[in-house]
């Protein structure tokens, strides 16, 4: 029955993107280091740019499908954090702050570009090194990975944005409501759309004969 | 929940973040509605692929312009002083003692509050009326209003001593308008009786001493001054001031008066009806 199968049907995502936050490990918590940055001790931030950067490398790629620009934007991110470490408050989450200034950046990127970001060519974009080892069998994860990667450029910047927050940056709905300044229960409806919209513009892609 | 909240709710579902109240629902849901199985298949088809897009890893470029900006920024900015660090040191002190969460600080400076509440009710006493205080300032205000009474009196004193006529009548009259004059105006007044020149100021000087015919010192200066005035329109005043207060004392003056040829008649008669009266 189907009934029966659907407890199994259910994945469990997999943060691949994202990398673990470093608590146990780490001596001192981001807010710790950024309050020490905060008032001097600008070497912390070293810290800071490796628990992070990658996380934020990934956010801008997703949002700009642009690799070199996104290494650049992250490193505007921390120029900024240095430029503005006084305005960080105690109370603030540094998670939240972080990805207030990369938001700034990147809509302030997208306004020197004056134009809604190019859609990814497939050509720029690796696919995963798929476990199969066939060649036809990488060509196909190729392809879907290109089409992926087009249906996400399809989307509006700022569906594209959410999604890139909670699916991506696994950002706590919380989290991503105070940054858009909107209700939680907002948040939910706005990434269950720009899921949807997502997959229809993937299967508009896949029913589309490749060139 | 109706199909929209159902499909709203895929990702927590799916991300495990929903309560189990909550999920069973959608479980519940999904094994009798076939439109949101298809969605559910077709969420999970993306999610899946989604997940498994690669890790996007920079360039090592990244990392060293970052640090190329750090050692720029570090060479610019001044080295760090020793104010500097120890104001790190207790920025890490206070971040590390105080609560980080605003829900956390509201509730603890409710307990400061609550606590110094507490100890003020405990150990400090409400400050109660200062009995110096207000002794201080009844015998201030007491001074005051002595001071603002016997400012009608003072302004009496210097008009006596005027020169003119006219100006110490008018002295005399206002002394008329004090409603408690004190002995010094009293014994001005006789003294204006006894020796101003004036006939006019005499006369309303012993006008003026009427209210104080009760003081026996009045009485008898009165009945002295009797016999010496040169006016027998004073004197006659006299005799019938001291008529009307009825004092013994005065019976020696007016028999003087009454049988001194030097008098006038009218005031001989005068001072022998009085002496009928009395």
């Amino acid at each position: 029955m189907i009934a029966d199968t659907i407890p199994e049907l259910r994945v469990q995502s997999s943060p691949t993107v994202v990398e673990s936050p470093p608590s146990a490990v780490d001596s001192f918590s981001d807010h710790e280091l950024m309050i020490a940055v905060r008032a001097g001790e600008i070497d912390r931030l070293g810290e800071l740019f490796e628990r992070h950067h990658r996380p934020l490398y990934g956010f801008f790629v997703h949002l700009t499908g642009d690799r070199t620009a996104s290494e650049d934007l992250v490193q505007l991110v921390f120029y900024r954090i240095l430029k503005y470490r006084h305005t960080y408050r105690d109370e603030g989450r540094f998670s939240a702050w972080i990805y207030h200034l990369a938001r700034k950046v990147a809509a302030d990127h997208f306004r020197r570009r004056s134009a809604a970001p190019v859609g990814v060519e497939p050509d720029d974009i690796h696919a995963v090194p798929d476990e199969a080892p066939h060649a036809a069998d990488r060509a196909v994860a190729a392809d879907d990975t290109a089409r992926l990667h087009a249906a996400m450029a399809a989307l509006d910047p700022d569906q594209r944005e959410l999604l890139v927050l909670a699916r991506f940056q696994r950002l706590k709905h919380e989290e991503i409501a105070r940054l858009f300044d909107i209700s939680v229960g907002a948040v939910k409806v706005r990434v269950h759309r720009a899921f949807k919209q997502l997959r229809d513009s993937y299967l508009r892609l896949s029913r589309e004969p490749t060139s | 929940m109706n199909c929209q909240r159902i499909q709203e709710s895929f990702l927590d579902y799916q991300d495990g973040r929903l309560d189990p109240a909550e999920a069973a629902a959608v479980r519940e849901h999904l094994k009798t509605c076939l439109e949101c199985q298809r969605e559910w298949a077709g969420f999970q088809e993306i999610a899946l692929k989604l997940d498994r897009l690669a890790p996007e890893e920079p360039s090592p470029r990244l990392r060293t312009q970052f640090y190329a900006m750090l050692e720029t920024h570090r060479r610019s900015a001044d080295s760090r002083s020793p104010f500097v660090l120890m104001r790190s040191r207790l920025d890490r002190v206070f971040a590390a003692l105080l609560p980080a969460r605003p829900a956390l600080q509201f509730a603890f400076a409710c307990l400061l509050l609550v606590g110094g509440i507490f100890v003020g009710a405990r150990y400090l006493h409400p400050p109660g009326p200062a009995p110096a205080a207000d002794e201080a300032t009844a015998r201030e205000l007491a001074d005051l209003r002595k001071q603002v009474n016997s400012m009608g009196t003072l302004v009496t004193y210097s008009l006596l001593q005027q020169q003119s006529t006219g100006d110490r009548l008018k002295a005399v009259l206002a002394t008329l308008d004090l409603k408690q004059a004190d002995q010094r105006v009293v014994s001005e007044l006789l003294g204006a009786l006894a020796f101003d020149p004036s006939v006019n100021v005499r006369l309303s000087a012993l006008q003026a001493l009427y209210p104080h015919s009760n003081q026996a010192t009045v009485r008898a200066a009165v009945a002295a001054s009797l016999p010496r005035d040169p006016s027998p329109l004073v004197q006659v005043s006299m005799i019938d001031f001291l008529a009307a207060t009825r004092d013994p004392v005065a019976v020696g003056a007016l028999e003087s008066v009454s049988r001194g040829e030097t008098y006038d008649v009218a005031v001989r008669d005068a001072a022998r009806h009085a002496l009928a009266q009395l």
